[in-house]
């Protein structure tokens, strides 16, 4: 111990609280069994009762998973599980998709550091480093599947993809958290511009891709031009309007000698299918839901009775029965020419849904926030617009991480009901596997657990880095 | 000055004497016949109330006589129901810009600061005049440091408003309202959330911008700083004005039964 608490020092003031308490201090092995197991003669027989129980099943897994699990059908159907049907002289779009989102993310990472240190600069707290230990730590459930995955494939090619994956991974880290903090707008950018680009090497650069990869560059080209002290306010914004617009022509011109079709995305399946699904409807089912909480708590009627009823009926209807209908009735809708592919209906049907959910928790959201913070933002001139923009929706957004991280955990997983029509999804293909003749009613339980793990490293990681975004946006302040 | 007769004094001679004292005949703000209903309690009750440029008013009363909302009404955080509010010539209609100029002309200073808590001390300082008012950053930015250096906190600029002090928040607020160069100042008890020995360094910046000849409202449980400061006292009582005077007849000759009652009870 550091420094004697007051206990120690033998002070009676009932205000002086014991640092044991308030910090959970560590006590060493020993201690800490026999005082929180052993304490009293009843504790103790609940311990022992359940320390029999859960070493008995802590048993029976680990013998599962060691001796008795055939994990063949796993094996053998790695590229299967992780891709379906994909083509597989394809498969190549996918290997450098992989590649890319890794940058992408070590890239954003060092973004997100080097935006952090130039806080850290500016308000004069400490900005302390994660050790390696700890990053570890935080990805122990990713770091698991990922050595799973390498440990049961039978190729090198998973491995050369890891591999090259993290070395990419870790070098755009370590150039962009030394980035000094000014430029962290343009690494965000490339952020984006990655992200849409590994996406389109799978689906092609045909189409717009060129207004997807200009949309990022042209932010960046934005915001530097209006980071630059110019007095005279039109200036500035004419200059910001023609550079936004040189972006999206060059970007155009250039990806018009690009062209090349791609793997449109009926075709895409398996875990790959999930992962994209789970991103694209999360991605659009956020903007959606916090237009359409806004408009509940609106002051126009027409918008609050639209955005309720809307709200009420999305949410009162399973999501199984609106997937059915995006299957079987949406075409009667939507009268377009070609007809929608049936996961672009079923992408379509979970975004409405998971939409309406977001909505609700936004407006719990929006609810916290106190009246004095509103009246604040309009004594000081505001327009409404404004003060909701930059004062209610940040401090709104902040406080419903937790249920919104809960929400997209739970549509990540519900992407498996795309099974029910017909989609290929992980579950989909596990039939697929379980189909072949040397796996027919072989190893079920085997890749259902596989299936079930794959699901749980990844929402164990959303679970754990929103607790850990929680914590960081609470610093410093409240 | 001290020897008026005290009966007769009507709400225009009050204001007639008040510009004389502020050394201006402007007139910046106007109350008349200003009614405002809670659903079926009343809050104002026909108030008629004018304020010359640079003059300082501090509106006393018991809580729920209405202080509150009289000077929330004068930028619209509440709308009144009947009669008629002009700040600085625009008078206050459902018109969204009327509303907009008003309130970009009136500071307001809250009771629990209203500090913005996800911007620096600094961003809370120039998000007003760089979003209501198309300040270039640069310039918002030395202007923000400006005035937070006169309300005697610039070493706090890039610090969160939670790792401040009450005083300091108080302070902050002043100096973010100061920030959009308001004519007029309202402020709502800006100290009553404050603990006492705060509530020392939130009155010395008040005292100094009375000085510099800003018009302000002020309600306030603070009489040291009504006896020292205001040009004239308002004492508000079930939503209606029940006297007006200079601090001196207010605290040491006041008419009427209800103020002498008042001043009983605090003083």
């Amino acid at each position: 111990m550091d420094r004697p608490t007051a206990f120690e020092l033998g002070t009676e003031d009932p205000m002086v609280v014991d640092e044991r308490q308030l910090h959970h201090e560590k006590l060493p092995p020993g201690k800490w069994i026999q005082k929180n197991l052993f304490n009293n003669w009843y504790n103790s027989l609940i311990t022992v009762v359940l320390g029999v129980v859960v070493l008995f099943f802590a048993y029976r897994a680990i013998s599962f998973v060691f001796v008795t699990a055939r994990w063949t059908p796993v094996t053998e159907n790695l590229t299967l599980f992780m891709l379906g049907r994909f083509p597989r002289d394809e498969q190549w779009r996918v290997t450098a998709q992989v590649i890319i989102w890794s940058g992408t993310m070590g890239l954003a990472w060092g973004a997100a550091v080097a935006g952090a240190k130039l806080r850290a600069l500016q308000t004069g707290i400490p900005y302390v480093e994660d050790s390696t230990l700890s990053k570890v730590r935080r990805y122990w459930g990713l770091l698991l599947l990922l050595g799973m995955l390498l440990v049961g494939t039978q190729t090198i090619g998973p491995l050369v993809v890891v591999i090259v994956g993290l070395a990419v991974a870790v070098a755009l880290f370590y150039v962009s958290s030394r980035v000094p903090g000014r430029h962290v707008g343009y690494l965000w950018a490339a952020v984006a511009f990655l992200g849409v680009f590994g996406y389109q090497i799978v689906s092609g650069f045909a189409g717009n891709a060129w207004l997807w990869i200009g949309a990022p560059v042209a932010i960046a080209v934005s915001r530097y031009i209006g980071q630059r002290d110019w007095d005279d306010v039109r200036r500035q914004r004419y200059s910001q309007a023609a550079g936004v617009l040189g972006v999206f022509i060059v970007a155009f011109v250039v990806f018009l000698f690009f062209d090349s079709e791609g793997i449109g995305w009926d075709q895409w399946e398996g875990f790959h299918l999930n992962l994209i699904a789970a991103a694209v409807a999360i991605t659009l089912s956020f903007p959606l839901g916090l237009l359409l909480a806004l408009a509940r708590r609106s002051s126009f009627p027409a918008l609050r009775i639209m955005a309720t009823t809307y709200i009420e009926l999305i949410r009162g209807v399973p999501m199984i029965a609106l997937l059915l209908m995006a299957q079987f009735f949406i075409g009667f809708f939507l009268n377009t020419s070609t007809p929608l592919s049936l996961i672009t209906r079923a992408l379509v049907a979970m975004t409405l849904f998971t939409a309406a959910y977001v909505a609700e928790i936004v407006r719990g959201g929006l609810q916290a926030v106190p009246v004095g913070q509103v009246e604040a933002g309009q004594s000081v001139g505001l327009s409404a617009i404004a003060t909701t923009r930059l004062i209610v929706l940040p401090q709104a957004l902040r406080a419903v991480i937790p249920a919104m991280v809960g929400q997209f955990i739970s549509l990540f997983k519900d992407t498996t009901l795309l099974t029910i029509i017909g989609v290929s999804e992980i579950l989909n293909v596990r039939e697929l596997a379980h189909s072949q003749q040397e796996f027919r009613g072989f190893g079920i339980a085997e890749t259902l657990v596989f299936v079930m793990f794959a699901f749980w490293a990844i929402s164990f990681t959303m679970s754990r880095e929103s607790q850990r975004l929680e914590r960081k946006l609470g610093v410093g302040e409240r | 000055m001290t020897d008026k007769p005290d009966n007769a004094e009507t709400d225009d001679q009050a204001f007639a004497d008040a510009t004389q004292m502020a050394g201006s005949g402007e007139l910046m703000i106007e109350l008349d016949g200003v009614d405002k209903f809670f659903g079926d309690f009343q809050a104002l009750k026909g108030i008629d109330m004018r304020v010359a440029r640079k003059e300082v008013i501090v509106i006393i009363g018991p809580s729920g006589s209405g202080k509150s909302t009289m000077i929330r009404c004068i930028n619209r955080l509440e709308e009144h129901d009947r009669g008629k509010i002009v700040v600085d010539g625009i008078e206050l209609s459902n018109d969204i810009r009327n509303i907009q100029e008003v309130r970009k002309e009136t500071g307001m200073v809250f009771q629990q600061f209203n500090l913005f808590p996800h911007l620096t001390v600094l961003d809370n300082v120039t998000l007003g005049p760089r979003q209501a008012r198309n300040m270039p950053k640069k310039e918002a930015e030395e202007l923000g440091m400006d005035l937070l250096t006169r309300v005697q906190i610039p070493e706090q600029a890039q610090k969160y408003p939670g790792q401040l002090s009450g005083g300091q928040q108080q302070r902050v607020a002043i100096a973010r309202s100061l920030a959009m160069s308001p004519k007029v100042m309202l402020f709502d008890e800006p100290t009553s959330a404050l603990d006492p020995e705060m509530i020392k360094e939130v009155l010395d910046v008040m005292k100094e911008l009375a000085e510099s000849g800003m018009t302000m409202l002020v309600v306030t449980h603070e009489m040291g700083f009504a006896q020292e400061v205001a040009d004239r006292v308002v004492f508000m009582a079930d939503g209606e004005i029940v006297e007006v005077g200079t601090p001196e007849h207010f605290f040491h000759n006041p008419t009427e039964d209800r103020t002498k009652l008042f001043l009983s009870q605090i003083l």
